[in-house]
């Protein structure tokens, strides 16, 4: 029996890659199409970010940045549409930046979907899209230094001294806080180092998954407060604000996926120690 | 719209097909990723910066003058009328002549395509290297060293915190990340062999920094993931009769012309080994 079993691992193990794909696939796709509704908790780094944004009187001046694509949608996109919805619900005034080229059509989405639709709030009054400009962390530079000089229309083409919003904002110091969505350079650490530290106005951020490790230390140091990691950040932040979206209905499809994953790890390291013993023994 | 979610079918589907084995949907998808993309940037960077920023404080239309030699020249490039515009550049900028030096060191970055001329685009490559070195070692210095150091320090027997906890802060918490920290730059210390107390200090940093791999390697599957639910998300969502199926559509024409070229591989003859 035992012998079998052996058999039946060593025999896993040296299965077709293309059949460990196909199970995953399956894994990610059948929760999408069965959820089991499995409990989201936010962890203390997503509460943080909740909390920072709580702590921010009405009307104050939150400048968040788009810094990510179409590639990183899925796990960004939800946070951006999370977070722009807390602080509307907040009556937060809202100034979009993007430090990549796509960033600005995220951003474009988001706000048609949360500020326009949902909201029905006034371009120019409550939220105002500035739009990208290359140059990366000299662009965080420039706005610490004068958002004019960076800026001197936003992405419709109105000039930045006739948006009403903008009216007394002319560095980073102006503003009451700041949250990163990022996907990488430049994005959250840039913000910190040119923005937040130099400043000290507060900052959060939402990062994919594969940054976290990047930017934590940022966070465990309190430069950052908080951070939504990836697609369960946003699913947690979306638990927080009470308006379950795309995170939350991904979470069943990760975890299943997950699971499976960490059991091929486990056959994997089982097969590979059952061959390097037989190598031994003959 | 229709067309365009038929065309986001292919790309993801065309992608996905690589799983299988490299084939000319995923090529054909690979490539045109790259035109558009490439397309795309240089279009958003003309448009957002040089257009604007850099001709706009070169020609604004402040101080337009069309009898001035400076707007003349202008004027030359007037065909070009989107880009400049009769009139000058209106995007609220002044006269700063001093942008001709950026922009003749850009020019300059664009001679390296010719290789009596490469030579100049050192000079643009030396100033953005110049600038981004010192612009960094600031940016690192401040927050990196400086406040990695004052996050580090911190009380570690506080009598307000609980002894363990596995979220959040406590005492056994603040042993772990001492230990982390100076285990882990001790790793980093090549001025004395990883021998004897030393080496086997070194090598509880040697386990920390496998964590942090182990962490890192877990949040990059994490990350994958949530882009595969991503794609499905939307492949489930073209699937619907508002998109005339597209997803059912194209998956079942690919795997019928993967199948069959798979099969034609197959019952083509068996070339001999090469002598």
């Amino acid at each position: 029996m035992m012998k079998y079993i052996i058999e039946l691992i060593l025999s896993i193990g040296k299965v077709d890659r293309r059949w460990i794909f196909l199970v995953i696939g399956l894994a990610v796709l059948l929760p999408l199409f069965f959820p089991l509704g499995l409990p989201i908790r936010a962890t203390n780094a997503t509460q943080r970010v909740y909390d920072a944004v709580e702590e921010l009187e009405p009307n104050s001046k939150v400048l968040v940045s788009f810094e990510y694509g179409p590639s990183t949608k899925p796990e960004i996109h939800p946070m951006a549409i999370a977070i722009l919805r807390h602080l509307f619900t907040n009556s937060q005034k809202v100034y979009v930046t993007c430090l990549w080229p796509d960033g600005q059509f995220m951003a474009e989405d988001a706000l048609t979907e949360i500020a326009e639709e949902e909201y029905g709030l006034t371009y120019g009054e409550d939220y105002v899209l500035l739009g990208f400009r290359p140059g990366n962390e000299a662009v965080v530079k420039g706005l610490v230094s004068n958002i004019r000089k960076l800026y001197t229309t936003d992405a419709r083409g109105t000039l930045v001294d006739q948006i009403p919003m903008m009216a007394n904002v002319n560095k980073v110091k102006d503003f009451d806080f700041i949250f990163s969505a990022s996907a990488g350079y430049p994005g959250t650490i840039e913000w910190v180092q040119y923005a937040a530290d130099p400043t000290g106005v507060p900052m959060s951020t939402g990062t994919t998954s594969i940054q976290v490790n990047d930017v934590m230390p940022y966070v465990q140091s309190g430069q950052v407060k908080g951070i939504l990691a990836g697609m369960p950040g946003a699913a947690e932040y979306e638990a927080l604000i009470g308006s379950p979206g795309i995170g939350t209905s991904g979470m069943d499809a990760q975890s299943i996926a997950h699971l499976v994953i960490v059991l091929f790890i486990v056959f994997g390291n089982i097969t590979y120690f059952i061959e390097t013993q037989r190598a031994k023994k003959y | 719209m229709i067309i365009g979610a038929w065309i986001s079918v292919f790309l993801t589907l065309a992608i996905l097909s690589y799983l299988y084995k490299d084939n000319l949907f995923y090529k054909v998808a690979e490539h045109v990723f790259v035109g558009i993309s490439t397309g795309y940037w240089t279009s958003m960077f003309f448009w957002t910066q040089i257009q604007p920023n850099l001709f706009g404080r070169l020609w604004p239309a402040t101080e337009y003058d069309a009898s001035s030699l400076w707007y003349k020249f202008y004027n030359v490039f007037g065909v070009f009328s989107s880009v400049f515009p009769e009139g000058g550049i209106a995007k609220g900028h002044d006269m700063h002549l001093i942008y001709l030096v950026p922009f003749a060191l850009g020019i300059m970055m664009l001679l390296s395509v010719s290789s009596k001329l490469s030579w100049m685009a050192r000079w643009g490559i030396a100033y953005t290297v110049g600038m981004a070195a010192g612009l960094r070692a600031y940016g690192f210095l401040n927050s990196n060293v400086i406040g990695q150091i004052k996050g580090s320090a911190f009380q570690l027997v506080n009598s307000n915190l609980p002894y363990f906890a596995l979220v959040g802060e406590s005492i056994f918490n603040n042993f772990v990340i001492l230990i982390g920290t100076i285990t882990g730059l001790m790793y980093f210390y090549f001025s004395r062999e990883h021998t004897g107390n030393f080496g086997r200090l070194t090598k509880v940093g040697i386990y920390f920094l496998m964590i942090s791999f182990g962490a890192s390697f877990g949040f990059a599957v994490m990350g994958r993931i949530s882009l595969l639910i991503g794609r499905f998300v939307d492949l489930i969502h073209y699937s619907s009769s508002t998109y005339n199926h597209a997803t059912l559509w194209i998956l079942l024409i690919m795997v019928v012309l993967l199948g069959y070229s798979a099969f034609m591989d197959k019952s083509a003859p068996i070339e001999p080994p090469a002598k």
